[in-house]
């Protein structure tokens, strides 16, 4: 479904994809691990199709969804169009809005539409937001931040989610609880990518991984057989 | 104190003026953090699109056979959908090119100042220096209350500026887009992931803030009917001046701080000297930021990780 082909991409002069090759199917969950700096995030940014200078610029290769290439599209129609948007690293959630406000703004290329369902989803799948709905975002704590950029992103009504890091700075149960979540939303037919510097519990979620290393890929494979193999446990998963 | 009461009437009117203007800077600055020092001078611009529209409706010998009335209900629209044009241009040709290309904000506010020079300058060399003078389009009336005088035209215009407020306030509190212009404000990156184009919000911003410059203008030129290229200048530094002091980014605070400005003004030439104005003025503004270096309504950014 989303192919990327030879993909290099830079931040100005400087290089920091080097032709990366990786796929993703409808429904997998796919994760991408490596240390910092081996290009993970920007990965997703590229996928995204986010415009410089936060985000690079793509040098050669390609990205495609379902055959077509994305490279021409701006960031806002990958997510009204091709319904895959992100939920960036940091989380970066509106704080001068409330968690409402928050979820009722990634609706907007759905204009007109009745969101009262979905919003009530989002309150179901994580009820502590339903608590604060009506509180400024930045009075929320890291973890109940990080359920309002995953249920931001599902008002969104993507079809593919992209996650960076979504286990940073959480306390192990919530971290625990969030990826439940995941694995819940893709076996209701969410297809996700995760970026994680935790590799351990990226790949006990998901279907097949991809290890990167400044700026290439060079492991790949289903996920159960990289938590297993003895240079990958070495270098990414403590031993 | 009928004086004083007086000298109050004359201040709302300039206050109005400047809380035009000032809500146009802080529009701009809240959502992209850009001071747009070519705004008082598309406040300038908005004054002869007034000029220019409502004579050319008002040629005796031309097709229109509008009576006064008309021509100023067409020339309100008109020259505010101008002058927004006039805004959403310098967005385009200057700002966003140098946005897209990751330039610091310093070299924008630069461009943006000398935007103004040339808007200022290309006037002069079109126009020429001779002053215009808008006709009059409305009837002066002058109530009386007390011993205090106040025409229909002070009215109107202190009505529009409160009007203009709480329609501005609305927008950007309860609408979507209101909603995407404080969202940008925060975090201009996540914008597009939620699916909206940034550069609709940014056009949006530039084209609410000049319209709003130009209906300022047009009130402006319907209360001073004397038109020069360099009209924009002052009065637009001044009303920066006062959108910092009720603190930038925030709508309240550019009303608030445009009204106090011109309080200010008025009362110190009204019991002072008056080449003592500017000086007293700036020097009390100046002791407001001492003490609240944000402004009145501006708070500090704090950011959340």
């Amino acid at each position: 479904m989303l192919r990327v082909t030879n993909l290099k991409a830079a931040y100005g002069k400087i290089e920091a994809l080097h032709g990366i090759s990786f796929h993703v199917e409808k429904g997998e969950i796919v994760t991408l691990i490596g240390s910092n700096g081996a290009g993970k995030s920007t990965t997703l940014k590229a996928l995204m199709r986010l415009s410089p200078p936060e985000s690079p610029t793509v040098t050669g290769g390609d990205i495609t969804f379902d055959g077509v290439s994305i490279l021409g599209m701006p960031a806002h129609r990958v997510v009204s169009d091709i319904r895959m948007t992100l939920a960036p690293e940091g989380r970066r959630i509106f704080g001068n809005l409330t968690v409402m406000e928050n979820l009722q703004l990634a609706s907007w290329s759905r204009k007109g539409e009745d969101i009262g369902k979905e919003i009530d989803r989002i309150f179901e799948l994580f009820p502590r937001l339903a608590e604060r709905a009506r509180q400024r975002s930045d009075t929320l704590s890291g973890g109940e931040q990080q359920m309002l950029a995953v249920g931001r992103a599902l008002m969104t009504k993507c079809s593919v989610l992209l996650l960076d890091e979504p286990s940073m700075g959480l306390a192990p149960l919530i971290m625990y609880d969030m990826f439940r979540t995941l694995k819940k939303l893709n076996a209701e037919g969410l297809t996700i990518i995760v970026v994680e510097q935790n590799a351990h519990l990226a790949l006990k979620v998901a279907d097949r991984g991809y290890v990167l290393d400044t700026g290439e890929i060079i492991a790949e494979g289903p996920a159960e057989e990289l938590l297993h193999r003895p240079e990958i446990k070495a270098a990414y998963l403590g031993g | 104190m009928e004086f004083f009461l007086q000298q109050c009437v004359n201040a709302l009117q300039w206050g109005s003026f400047y809380a035009l203007i000032a809500l146009g800077y802080t529009l701009v600055y809240g959502v992209l953090r850009l001071i747009n020092f070519a705004h008082g001078d598309v406040f300038m611009v908005g004054a002869y699109l007034a000029f220019f529209v409502s004579t050319s409706l008002l040629a005796p010998d031309g097709m229109f056979g509008f009576s006064r009335e008309v021509v100023l209900v067409l020339t309100i629209p008109l020259t505010m959908i101008l002058t927004s044009m006039v805004g959403v241009t310098l967005e385009r040709i200057a700002y966003r090119p140098l946005m897209r290309k990751g330039a610091h904000r310093l070299y924008v506010v630069i461009t943006a100042l000398m935007c103004g020079l040339i808007l200022e300058n290309g006037n002069l060399a079109l126009l020429g220096a001779s002053r215009r003078t808008l006709p009059e389009l409305l009837d002066k009336t002058v109530y009386h209350i007390g011993g205090i005088a106040v025409t229909n035209l002070k009215l109107w215009v202190v009505f529009t500026a409160v009007l203009v407020f709480f329609a501005l306030y609305f927008i950007v509190t309860r609408t979507r887009i209101g909603m995407a212009m404080r969202a940008v404000s925060w975090d201009r990156f996540a914008l597009p992931l939620m699916g909206i184009p940034l550069e609709q919000v940014v056009v949006f911003t530039f084209a609410l803030g000049s319209a709003i410059a130009g209906l300022g203008g047009l009130l402006f030129a319907m209360s001073y009917p004397v038109l020069e290229p360099y009209m924009g200048a002052m009065t637009g530094w001044k009303a920066f001046i006062a959108a910092v002091v009720g603190g930038i980014g925030d709508i309240r605070g550019a009303f608030v701080g445009g009204f106090l400005l011109a309080f200010v003004e008025v009362m110190v030439a009204a019991f002072l000297p008056s080449t003592f104005r500017d000086l007293f003025a700036f020097s009390i503004l100046l002791i407001i930021l001492w003490q609240r270096p944000t402004g009145i309504f501006g708070k500090p950014l704090t950011t959340k990780i």
